[in-house]
């Protein structure tokens, strides 16, 4: 099976990998994105970043960022799937959580029983959009609101009742809006569930604020739904290894984070880059930008590109055809997973690692 | 390859060894005077030659420490850097390269993270092999764990807890066992807000006092050689002093490790209602020679707190310096994140700085005190070389409680203490001691089969300077500092016990992971395969 090509023609993954330390070795200014890999590819993928100046980010960092923000502006409670599992007698679901989100939410956070300390679970759902009738009886939901646009007033019209402060109108009537106040209350360990992917960050504060607020009398807490291709994961490795999240660049002999000088898609777009680094080894994606690039790319095996990069690599996905650690949606943390169909498909760890070996010396020359 | 570390002043407790001599290393081991070998000799004239370092407790990997990084991002940045002190994070860099390197340029060539909760241990794990050139070790968390308050409640038994310990230290591939507040965490899920030694868990009727005596005996007879870690209830309270003191008589006497003393030795005096009870403590740990402690000394300036005491954090959230923090409700401890700012013209740090202090100072025997802060949570570990230099003179001691709330220092002792630590109880206290309470005979001292791990001082009145930036380090035999900078970057590894256990645990412990997470206990292992370099763990025996 072909695992590597050079603009489009087929080539041995040996010059494939030449073809990219070249690449590499005559750009200015590198991004090193997608970054969808397991945490030894995104230990390769920084150490690559340190060493030539480049910037890291995530394909999923946007979501990230949001919980991010919250935390470091004001601070959150949170919780694990597990905890939340066993011990939840209210889930306070928040947003329609479509996608991947709800799988978790379904498999995971819910799953097939109740609570482990013997309770009853109740779960109430802040404007779930329309696709609540679909999954109304896999789950036993009381909706509260219904469009997302009426969560931002939902939400804060709730945190000012359950303060008692007063609050105006809002789309739900107000005997409702106390009925839910008392029952977030009344609960003994209640636990806010919501998908970053779809809240914006103001939405996810409000929530946050909402949940600190009720542990001043209970106790309640908060779990955010994990983004995809392992952007938990490589979250933690970018901190012990640099101590900043993605979005940071290496260039100019020190590191610095910022959500917006370097995003990817930013970067690309304005022409600051002159070489993309894309990863994706758990689904073939390609880079979610229409602009051409240098671009060398490891995906999962798939049908090619419609518009060929520079450097393409096939690389095995973690987990599959190689063992890998990565965040674990079910349980919130690193886990080590054997490899289900081991293959001899290269890992982005080893491309790496190869392409840095072949490129020249240490550089940082970028500002 | 033979090394020689020639004409040093040598200080070695372990070996009773203090005086002008040689050290003579080969393939990573000290070893006896050779006869006519060649090799590579350093010059020591005048120069200080003890073992490496180890220090005991110290928060320096796994998901706390990665989240507490997230969450202070202004601690790292550009600005930052040009207006903090020499030592705080804020300068030196907070990652796990760094980590090691700052480590090892101080001397220091083992450390240990005292706090992983098991289902996080992978993920310490893999921090610790990126931390470069030191030895390192965990220990593991239980005491707020469903598992063992159910063993407690059903009234198992000892075997039964012992089997679950030794399968906990060697799914987590820790060094030891540390408990949290316990039952204070678990309680705290249940609505709890205050927990003293002897309040009880709701959902399982057991005491603090009770989880602790339990896990205390369990360590003991699997032969675990470092004691039961324990952090005590209420800390950072008025009048917790007491707290402590009734934990060391609930220890009897078996042994038992105090962390982060400092954070105990309060009184209630004064007109603040806030004092120091470091007399007391003193008094009581040079009464009873089964317990030892480690101080956790606060410094002035920026820091974060990081622990597993998630019902202390959550109370503490609301003096957070910045104003923002991070509570986990975890599977067991879970974490708290609270970053805080010691002011010195603050009357309560002031209090708590000379509080730790006044252990150092007062607690007679330099085998059963041990040097920390508690990194970040007292101070950064890069104040250590400021402590070293405040133990070693009381005319600096004087300087700086001069520049001190008078008010602060008067509900202390410290004004009128005198004694001064010399190097030869430095060396104790920081490698002799630090090894035997570890269980690690290899190294902590310069005998022959220890270590190649030797730090080389430049003898200096300035000790702040001359523990900042050793002349020399070595880790295995290999250099790797020279005056104060990192020459060579190599890796350590991480040290752990694996006590026998029954293996019908191994059993039990899957059904009990299939039944209360619908999960295989795989997850909670740190297989080999999973960590980037061969051989990551050496195992220590026990007893």
């Amino acid at each position: 099976m072909e695992q590597a090509w050079i603009s489009g023609k087929p080539t041995a993954l040996d010059a494939a990998i030449t073809e990219a330390a070249k690449l590499i070795g005559a750009s200015t200014r590198i991004l090193i994105t997608g970054l969808g890999t397991d945490v030894a590819g995104a230990r390769a993928a920084i150490a690559l970043a340190q060493r030539t100046g480049a910037v890291i980010d995530h394909m999923n960092s946007e979501t990230v960022l949001r919980d991010l923000e919250v935390m470091r502006s004001s601070g959150v409670m949170m919780t694990t799937p597990t905890e939340c599992h066993a011990r939840a007698d209210t889930l306070l679901l928040t947003g329609p959580m479509q996608g991947a989100a709800r799988n978790q939410l379904l498999q995971g956070v819910i799953g097939n029983d109740q609570p482990k300390n013997g309770g009853q679970r109740r779960i109430i759902w802040l404007c779930p959009g329309r696709d609540l009738l679909k999954i109304a009886d896999t789950i036993d939901a009381t909706p509260i609101g219904r469009k997302e646009k009426d969560l931002p007033g939902l939400l804060a019209t709730l945190r000012a009742d359950i303060a008692g402060r007063s609050a105006g109108k809002t789309c739900v009537s107000a005997k409702q809006l106390r009925q839910i106040s008392a029952i977030l209350k009344q609960s003994r360990f209640g636990t806010a569930v919501w998908s970053s992917a779809e809240l914006d960050p103001l939405i996810i504060e409000m929530l946050c604020g909402l949940v600190s607020d009720l542990n001043a009398t209970t106790r309640f807490s908060g779990l955010p739904l994990a983004p995809e291709d392992n952007a938990i994961g490589v979250l933690h490795v970018c901190s012990w290894m640099t101590g900043l999240p993605m979005r940071s660049s290496f260039g100019g002999g020190f590191s610095q984070h910022d959500p917006w000088l370097f995003d990817g898609h930013r970067l690309v777009a304005s022409g600051e880059v002159d070489c993309v680094v894309w990863i994706s080894a758990y689904r073939n994606e390609p880079p979610p930008w229409r602009r051409a690039l240098p671009t060398i790319a490891l995906t999962a095996p798939g049908p090619a590109f419609a518009k060929p990069t520079h450097v393409h690599i096939t690389v095995g996905r973690p987990g599959i055809d190689h063992s890998a650690v990565q965040h674990f949606a079910a349980t919130g943390t690193l886990v080590a997973f054997a490899a289900t169909q081991r293959s001899d498909m290269i890992s982005v760890a080893e491309v790496i690692t190869r392409i840095a070996a072949a490129t020249q010396g240490p550089r940082g020359r970028s500002c | 390859m033979l090394t020689c570390i020639a004409g040093g002043h040598v200080i070695d407790p372990a070996n009773h060894r203090d005086g002008q001599g040689d050290i003579w290393i080969r393939d990573g081991r000290i070893i006896d005077k050779p006869n006519n070998e060649p090799g590579a000799t350093y010059d020591a004239a005048g120069k200080i030659v003890m073992a490496g370092a180890i220090d005991v407790h110290s928060h320096i990997a796994g998901w706390n420490v990665d989240t507490a990084r997230l969450l202070l991002p202004e601690y790292q940045s550009a600005a930052a850097r040009l207006r903090a002190g020499e030592t705080s994070l804020l300068t030196k860099g907070w990652s796990a390269l760094e980590t090691g390197q700052l480590y090892a340029t101080m001397g220091f060539t083992t450390v240990v993270e005292p706090a992983v909760s098991p289902h996080y241990a992978l993920h310490a794990h893999l921090e610790l092999v990126d931390t470069p050139i030191i030895d390192k070790a965990t220990l593991a968390v239980l005491g707020n764990d469903d598992y063992l308050l159910g063993l407690l409640h059903d009234s198992e038994s000892e075997q039964a807890i012992e089997d679950y310990v030794a399968w906990i230290l060697e799914m987590s591939r820790s060094l030891g066992i540390k408990v949290v507040n316990a039952g204070g965490v678990a309680a705290f899920k249940d609505n709890v807000r205050a927990f003293s030694f002897d309040d009880v868990v709701p959902a399982f009727g057991l005491t603090s006092r009770r989880i602790v005596k339990a896990l205390q005996r369990a360590v003991s007879k699997l032969g675990v050689p470092h004691p039961l870690h324990v952090h005590c209830n209420n800390l950072g309270l008025a009048g917790n002093f007491e707290t402590a003191l009734t934990t060391i008589a609930a220890a009897e006497e078996l042994p038992l490790h105090l962390a982060h003393l400092q954070f105990y030795g309060y009184g209630k005096e004064g007109n603040r209602g806030f004092s120091s009870a470091a007399a007391q403590l003193a008094e009581a740990v040079n009464r009873k020679a089964n317990v030892t402690i480690d101080v956790g000394q606060v410094m002035f300036g920026s820091t974060v707190t990081i622990s597993l005491d998630v019902l202390r954090q959550f109370n503490a959230r609301t003096q957070a310096r910045p104003k923002k923090w991070l509570i986990l409700d975890g599977d067991a401890n879970g974490a708290g994140i609270v970053p805080y700012n010691y002011r010195r013209a603050d009357f309560y740090n002031a209090v708590q700085w000379a509080v730790g202090l006044e252990l150092f100072l007062l607690i007679n025997d330099p085998w059963r005190v041990f040097f920390t802060t508690d990194h970040p949570n007292g101070a950064p570990f890069t104040s250590y070389p400021e402590i070293f230099a405040l133990l070693m003179s009381r005319d600096l001691r004087a300087k700086w409680i001069s520049e001190l709330p008078a008010e602060a220092m008067a509900v202390t002792t410290l004004p009128s203490i005198t004694r001064e630590y010399s190097l030869h109880e430095i060396a104790i206290m920081t490698r002799a001691a630090p090894a035997k309470l570890l269980g690690l005979t290899d190294r902590g001292h310069l005998g022959p089969g220890a270590v190649g791990d030797v730090a080389v001082y430049d003898n200096l009145t300035d000790k702040a300077r001359m523990f900042r930036a050793a002349a020399l380090v070595f880790k295995d035999g290999d250099l790797v500092v020279r005056d104060g900078q990192v020459t060579h970057h190599r890796f350590g590894r991480a040290l752990a016990v694996a006590p026998p256990r029954d293996r019908a645990i191994d059993r039990r412990m899957k059904d009990y992971y299939e039944e209360r997470y619908g999960l295989s206990d795989e997850f909670v292992k740190v297989p080999d395969y999973a960590l980037s370099r061969p051989e990551p763990f050496v195992f220590v025996p026990c007893r």
